[in-house]
C-alpha cells in the first residue's frame, strides 16, 4: 500500500473545521523535489504545515516511509522531517554556527549540549552549503541569500528524510534563487532527501522541480513533471492569465515573458 | 577537540563575565554588611561573621539586620532578573518586565484589603500576613493572566490584559483607601515604595528556597528556550511542546515576581533592565549562559541599588524603586534608541 518517500493520500488541510484545500494526493520520492504552486492564499503554506505535522489534517492520510505520520510523536517526526518556514525569530545576536547547531536539537540531551559527532555533522552541513566562513558571524548581520543557506545548513544538520520549505526563495535576487535551488537539488540527490517546496516564481519552479503540484480554489488544479505541465498549457490558468488576450492585455514584451515563464513554446 | 567551533574569544568573554558576576555578589554582600548608619569596621565584621564575636550590639546589627537584608537583596534581585528574562523570551519583546502582567497591582490590592478592611477588626496585621496577602494577590493576577494565555493566541492582547488588570486593581485599591485612616494609608504607601529592610533569616530561607527551585526549573527549560527563540513553529517542528513551554515561562516568572513583591513590595525596572545589560555584556543568546548570568546580574543590581537607597541620604532611606528606576530607566531608553538605530 504505502511506498518510500513522502506521500499524501486524499488529504484535506485547513484550520479547525475550515477546509482550505481538499483531495490532495501526491508523492515525493527520496532525492526528489516537489514544488507547490498557486496564488497567494491557495493553501501552499497550510499544506506544508500539515505535512510537517504542525497542523492536524482535516481528512486523509500522510505516509512517511510506510509509516503513518499520525502514528509518530513529535520527537520521532523531528528526526525525520525538517522545516524551513518564513517566520519571525529573534536570533539577531546568535552566530550562524549557533543557528546551524539548533538542527541537532532532536539528537542532544536535556541541556542541549552538542557532542563531538554533532559538531562534525554541523561542520559538514556548513561546508556543504558554503557557509563555513560565516560560522562566527552574527545571524542578524548577513544577507538574505546567506541567511537562507545558513537555514538550509540547519535543516540538513537535522539529517532529515523529508525537507519542507515554505517560499525559501521569496526574498532572494534571481542569482541567489538559482543558487539556492541548485544547492537544494544537489543536497537532495546526495542525501536521498525528499523535499517539498512552495514557490512563487513559476519559471524557477519549472526549472528546478522533479514534480509540481498546483493548488487552486480549494483543490489540486494540476500535477505532474515540469514538461507535462508545460505541454498541457494549464499553468496560465493557475494564475488566471488568459492566453487568448495575452498580447493586447500585457503588450508583446511582457506577453513573451509570461509565455516563457509558463514554459509555453519550449521544446 | 572543538576549540575552533566556539571562537575562543567568546569562550573567554563568557567565562570572564560569569566569573566577575559570581565574585561581585559575595563582595557586594560583604560591602553592604560593612556600610550602614552604625559604624562597624570591616575587621569587626569579619570577626563577627566568622563567629569570633564582637560587642553585642554590633553582632545583632550584622547578624539580624544587615546580613539577612543583603542576602535578600541578592536573592530577590536575582529572582527579578530571571523573571524579566523569561517574560522577554515569552513576549519576544525587550521591554517586557515582570510587572506588565499586573502582578504588583494585584499584590497591592490584597495588601490594601488586609491593611485597611481586615485591620479595622483585627488590629495591625503582622509581616507574615502581609507577605501572604501580597503573594496571594500576585498569584491571583498571575492566575488570571495564565487563564487568558491559554485562551488567547496574540501576545499583545495578553499585555493589554495585564495592563487592564493593573488598572482594575489600582481602582479597587483607591476605592478601599477612601475608607482608610491616615495611619493605614501611610503603611500602605510604605509597603508600595518597596524595601529590602526588615527581613529575618526565616524570610530569607523561604524566598531562597522558592527562588532556587524556580532557578532549577528554568535551567531545565534552557534547551527548549533556545529553540523557541527561532520561532514558535520551528520549535514545534523540533519536538518542543510550545504551549507547555509558554505556560511554564509565565508561571515561573510570575512565581518569582510574586515572591519579590510579597517580601520587598513592587520593585520596578530591574526585570526589564537586567536581561538587557547581561545580553550586552555576554553578547550571546545562549539561555544556558543567560539564565545564571541574569540571576547574578539581578542580584548585583539590587545589592547596589539597596546600598545607594540606604546610604545616600543616611540615616533616611530612599525607596528601592526610585533607585532602581534611576539606574534602570536610562537603560530602557538606550535600548529603545539602539533598536531604532538598528532597524
Amino acid at each position: 500500500m504505502a511506498a518510500k518517500g513522502y506521500r499524501m493520500e486524499n488529504l484535506s488541510v485547513g484550520y479547525g473545521s475550515r477546509v482550505v484545500v481538499s483531495g490532495i494526493t501526491a508523492q515525493v520520492l527520496p532525492g526528489e523535489i516537489l514544488v507547490l504552486l498557486g496564488e497567494n492564499g491557495a493553501g501552499k503554506s497550510t499544506l506544508l504545515k500539515t505535512a510537517a505535522g504542525l497542523l492536524e489534517p482535516i481528512g486523509g492520510d500522510l505516509w512517511l516511509n510506510e509509516v503513518r505520520l499520525s502514528e509518530m510523536n513529535a520527537a520521532q517526526r523531528a528526526v525525520k522531517m525538517s522545516v524551513l518556514l518564513s517566520e519571525r525569530s529573534d536570533a539577531g545576536q546568535m552566530t550562524c554556527r549557533e543557528i546551524v547547531e539548533m538542527g541537532r536539537y532532536p539528537y542532544t540531551g536535556r541541556f542541549g549540549i552538542l557532542g563531538e559527532k554533532d559538531h562534525e555533522i554541523v561542520d559538514r552541513a556548513m561546508a556543504a552549503t558554503d557557509t563555513s566562513d560565516l560560522s562566527g558571524t552574527d545571524y542578524g548581520k548577513i544577507s538574505d541569500g546567506q541567511r537562507q543557506r545558513v537555514r538550509l545548513a540547519r535543516s540538513i544538520a537535522q539529517e532529515p528524510e523529508v525537507l519542507l520549505l515554505d517560499e525559501p526563495t521569496v526574498y532572494l535576487d534571481i542569482r541567489y534563487q538559482a543558487q539556492f535551488m541548485r544547492l537544494l537539488r544537489t543536497l537532495c540527490r546526495e542525501r536521498e532527501m525528499a523535499a517539498i517546496v512552495s514557490m512563487h516564481e513559476v519559471g524557477m519552479a519549472l526549472a528546478s522541480a522533479d514534480r509540481l503540484l498546483c493548488l487552486k480554489d480549494g483543490s489540486v488544479y494540476a500535477s505532474g513533471t515540469a514538461q507535462e505541465l508545460a505541454e498541457s498549457g494549464c499553468l496560465p490558468g493557475l494564475y488566471g492569465v488568459e492566453m487568448e488576450t495575452l498580447d493586447p492585455e500585457y503588450g508583446p514584451e511582457l506577453a513573451d515573458y509570461l509565455r516563457q515563464s509558463f514554459g509555453i513554446g519550449r521544446q | 577537540m572543538s576549540e575552533s567551533r566556539i571562537p575562543s574569544q567568546s569562550n573567554r568573554r563568557w567565562a570572564a563575565a560569569l566569573l566577575c558576576l559570581a565574585l561581585l555578589c559575595p563582595a557586594l554582600i560583604f560591602l553592604s554588611i560593612c556600610i550602614g548608619s552604625t559604624g562597624i569596621t570591616p575587621g569587626d565584621v569579619i570577626s563577627i561573621l566568622t563567629g569570633h564575636g564582637g560587642n553585642e550590639a554590633a553582632v545583632s546589627i550584622i547578624m539580624r539586620i544587615r546580613f539577612p537584608r543583603a542576602v535578600s537583596a541578592m536573592v530577590l534581585g536575582g529572582a527579578l532578573g530571571l523573571s524579566g528574562y523569561l517574560l522577554q523570551t515569552f513576549f519576544r519583546n525587550p521591554i517586557a518586565g515582570p510587572f506588565v502582567l499586573g502582578i504588583s497591582s494585584g499584590a497591592k490590592l490584597c495588601v490594601a484589603i488586609l491593611l485597611i478592611l481586615f485591620a479595622m477588626r483585627a488590629g495591625i496585621p503582622g509581616s507574615i500576613s502581609l507577605i501572604s496577602a501580597a503573594f496571594f494577590g500576585a498569584l491571583l493576577s498571575m492566575g488570571f493572566v495564565l487563564l487568558l494565555s491559554t485562551r488567547m493566541r496574540g501576545k499583545p492582547t495578553l499585555i493589554v490584559a495585564g495592563i487592564m488588570i493593573g488598572y482594575i486593581c489600582s481602582a479597587a485599591t483607591d476605592f478601599i483607601v477612601t475608607f482608610a485612616d491616615d495611619a493605614q494609608i501611610v503603611s500602605l504607601h510604605n509597603w508600595s515604595k518597596g524595601s529590602f529592610s526588615g527581613m529575618d533569616w526565616g524570610d530569607v530561607r523561604v524566598m531562597s528556597l522558592l527562588t532556587l527551585l524556580c532557578f532549577a526549573g528554568i535551567l531545565l527549560l534552557a534547551k527548549p528556550i533556545s529553540a523557541y527563540r527561532l520561532g514558535e513553529e520551528y520549535a514545534r517542528s523540533l519536538g518542543v511542546n510550545v504551549h507547555t513551554l509558554q505556560v511554564l515561562l509565565v508561571l515561573y516568572s510570575s512565581l518569582l515576581a510574586a515572591c519579590v513583591t510579597a517580601y520587598a513590595g513592587p520593585v520596578s525596572f530591574v526585570g526589564i533592565a537586567v536581561p538587557q545589560l547581561i545580553r550586552a555584556l555576554l553578547r550571546t543568546e545562549r539561555p544556558q549562559l543567560l539564565i545564571p548570568a541574569c540571576f547574578l546580574g539581578g542580584g548585583i543590581f539590587c545589592l547596589v541599588s539597596d546600598l545607594v537607597a540606604r546610604s545616600l541620604f543616611s540615616p533616611a532611606e530612599l525607596s528601592i524603586s526610585s533607585v532602581t528606576a534611576v539606574f534602570g530607566a536610562p537603560v530602557v531608553i538606550v535600548i529603545l534608541l539602539r533598536r531604532k538605530g538598528a532597524v
